[in-house]
């Protein structure tokens, strides 16, 4: 019955829509109802929004705005309200500040560096420049379906300073390898090579479609004005791939801010925070207890990342 | 859309309201602890224990339900690494189990929700080790009963020693020290005696010796890292890097295989590290190595860790639930309870029982557990001693002043509070 109902209302509108003609009173009434059967169709959706999004974002940006401790548990409205003081005192935290400044690097290199790798990979495999493909499609992809924790097992044997591979290869040319990992120079730019390792070949799948996608007479074009490879790709590679290029930049940059888990894994933040990240002190903070604290440094992320975002569509975004 | 607008500002301005509407109560401490019934337990109990004791604990359990016929004890058992977060959530929920395990450090913070019950005078507090009890109290009122302590010893090789010319175990700082260097230079050891160079948990490590040295550190309302004392401890403790003793890039899970293949010549653990070493050791390894207490400088004094066990003002069957607590801590039974799964007793008298005073290597931890020492137990010791670990690591790896690492300390601790 109801989709009976339902399916009247359309033809109605239809009549009722000539341009020009004042609103009869009469047609107050199937307004009304297309009102409410529109909300109840979208109630679902609505109802879910509302109460398992919205209510915690709102929740927790009034969390930022007290001193909430995992103290207050079972009297959360007996906090005090200290207004933006969790933010000041966020950025006198020597140690958030450390955490910044080593996900900004981390971003900074990182997310070109997957780029240029992933671009690189995924040009070779199309230009044909490798044969048996699709192995190495399948290869190149498989770290990034693999879970992080195989991967850290693995990453800390090659990069163990007495049995592990990089430093053993390094032995055979004579140099004595560093311990990667426990050096405080050095632990970061070894998190941003595995990083790169294991998101590159997601990227590589997307870059390979968007270069699928250029109209092969465009090279031919471009050869018959006498363009070599390097112009081909710099002149209509890369302008045809921009909007490709833009996606890849933005997921990346927002994974890469959020950079927790390689951290976790490796080296718990050491040696010495030099690989501490901010999403890893975040989750330090909460299980410290702070809540208002860790919520308001969950913002301060969340407005770098659109920043980065925001950026990125400045400076790739279509330019017509 | 704009109706949705609306009811997000409604959400925020109603919950400011509430917010602004009520203070904080006091909460944690100074309260009267209500007596528990005579007669048997009844009825189901339900309790939340961790780790081995989780899986063990509901076999174990069914002795007290054949001297209680009517009470049933109902166990969850709970990973270590999500203990914490669930007790957390049972609390803002009100749906808390009637008894769990609690870890002595987090005793501060659950306390202090007002969530847990005062302990009764059913349970006698002499019984147990004081420093052991001490991580029940807050604010002057104990919140909790220990169920099983632990504590650091310095574990040596025993052979390797005795040829570096030390027959005995190393008695002073100084003694310590001389036999770590010795056993590198006459006993073809690569390092003398690994200490934990920073990261999470290396302040247990690092108070005994500052507690050794007669340093207060910390009490309920009061964190002092900037005194003498500590800062003695602390270049006594980075020497021992300084002078290439102590490596400061062990990799993880080297510790046992180099201390059994005698490249490292000492190190200081608790008690689990006794079983690792004769399953890794092998046959007749446990001749080649002895534990000794904490050397001394004004005393001798470690850490005491372990896990307390707790009832929840929610609890549906509360006076049940401390019989039960009662009799998990009666002498015999804490024997029995560590014949099931090595947990050392919190009572003393248990000690005397010949399971434990036969033992080889028991003895000397409970002769230390009589002066061990835990920190107070403060809400935000968690995270008062995250950031002590970071600066152990900055003392032991990066040759920071072992003056300003106490100051460094002292100031995040200040701004930390004691939650008080």
């Amino acid at each position: 019955m109801a989709t009976a109902r339902v399916a009247t209302v359309p033809a109605k509108q239809v009549g009722a829509q000539s341009p020009g003609r004042p609103a009869p009173v009469a047609r107050t009434r199937p307004r009304w109802r297309q009102a409410v059967t529109g909300w109840a169709f979208a109630a679902p959706f609505s109802v879910l929004f509302l109460v398992f999004m919205a209510v915690p974002v709102v929740a927790s940006l009034v969390m930022s705005l007290t001193d909430l401790r995992a103290t207050d548990l079972r009297h959360p409205f007996g906090v005090n309200f200290v207004g933006l003081d969790n933010y000041a005192k966020l950025f006198s935290d020597g140690l958030f500040r450390r955490a910044a400044v080593n996900t900004l690097i981390f971003v900074a290199i990182g997310v070109p560096l997957t780029i240029v790798t992933g671009l690189a990979a995924a040009s070779a495999l199309n230009s044909g420049l490798v044969r048996l493909r699709a192995l190495f499609r399948v290869g190149f992809y498989l770290p990034v379906v693999t879970s992080i924790v195989a991967i850290a097992v693995i990453w800390r044997f090659l990069l163990d300073p007495g049995a592990g591979l990089v430093d053993n290869l390094l032995a055979l040319v004579g140099i004595d390898g560093p311990n990667w990992l426990f050096d405080t120079s050095l632990a970061l730019p070894s998190l941003i090579v595995m990083a790169t390792w294991r998101n590159f070949g997601f990227l590589m799948v997307i870059f390979l479609a968007g270069l699928q996608s250029i109209p092969i007479h465009l090279y031919e074009a471009a050869k018959l004005d006498g363009a070599g490879r390097w112009q081909q790709f710099r002149h209509v590679t890369l302008p045809m791939l921009r909007p490709t290029l833009l996606f890849g930049g933005v997921v990346t940059g927002i994974g890469y801010l959020q950079l927790f888990e390689e951290p976790f894994v490796m080296t718990q933040g050491g040696p010495l925070s030099s690989t501490l990240s901010v999403s890893y002190h975040i989750y330090n903070q909460f299980g410290f207890g702070n809540y208002g604290y860790a919520a308001a440094a969950s913002y301060v992320l969340f407005v770098a990342i659109v920043g980065l975002s925001l950026l990125q569509f400045r400076l790739l975004g279509s330019r017509d | 859309m704009r109706g949705k607008q609306r009811l997000g500002v409604a959400v925020v301005a109603l919950a400011a309201i509430a917010m602004a509407g009520c203070g904080r109560g006091s909460g944690g401490g100074g309260e009267e602890a209500k007596s528990v019934g005579d007669g048997k337990a009844t009825g189901e109990i339900t309790v939340w224990a961790m780790g081995a004791e989780g899986e063990k604990l509901a076999a174990f359990a069914k002795q007290f339900s054949t001297e209680n016929p009517g009470a049933t004890v109902n166990v969850t058992a709970v990973p270590w690494d999500a203990a914490h977060q669930k007790i957390a959530t049972a609390i803002a929920a009100k749906q808390t189990p009637d008894v769990s395990m609690i870890g002595t450090t987090w005793q501060g913070e659950f306390a202090k929700t007002g969530a847990l019950d005062p302990t009764p005078n059913l349970i006698d507090k002499s019984a147990f080790f004081p420093g052991a009890w001490d991580t029940t109290v807050v604010n002057a009122t104990s919140y909790a009963v220990p169920w099983y302590v632990e504590t650091r010893l310095i574990y040596y090789r025993k052979d390797l020693a005795a040829q570096a010319g030390f027959m005995s175990a190393p008695k002073t700082w100084d003694e310590l020290k001389a036999m770590a260097k010795a056993m590198q230079e006459k006993a073809g050891v690569k390092w003398g005696l690994s200490l934990q160079p920073g990261k999470t948990g290396s302040w247990q490590s690092v108070l005994p010796f500052a507690w050794s040295n007669g340093a207060e550190v910390a009490t309920a309302d009061k964190l002092s890292f900037d005194k003498p004392e500590v800062v003695e401890a602390l270049a006594y403790y980075q020497s021992f890097f300084t002078e290439k003793i102590s490596p400061t890039d062990l990799p993880d899970g080297t510790l046992e295989p180099d201390f059994v293949k005698g490249q490292i010549g000492a190190f200081v653990s608790g008690p689990w590290h006794v079983g690792l070493l004769n399953e890794q050791g092998g046959a007749g390894f446990s001749d080649k190595f002895a534990v000794a207490p904490m050397p001394t400088k004004k005393s001798s004094t470690s850490f005491i860790g372990g896990s307390n066990l707790a009832v929840f003002k929610d609890a549906k069957n509360r006076d049940s639930a401390w019989k039960f607590i009662a009799w998990l801590t009666k002498p015999e039974v804490q024997v029995k309870w560590y014949q099931t799964v090595n947990d050392l007793p919190a009572v003393q008298k248990s000690w005397d029982d010949p399971a434990l005073s036969g033992d080889k290597f028991l003895p000397t931890f409970g002769a230390q557990l009589k002066s061990a020492k835990a920190p107070p137990a403060i809400s935000t010791w968690e995270q008062v001693a995250a950031a002590f670990d970071i600066e152990v690591e900055k003392l032991a790896k990066a040759g920071q002043d072992p003056a300003a690492t106490a100051k460094a300390v002292q100031t995040k601790a200040d701004s930390i509070g004691t939650g008080g």
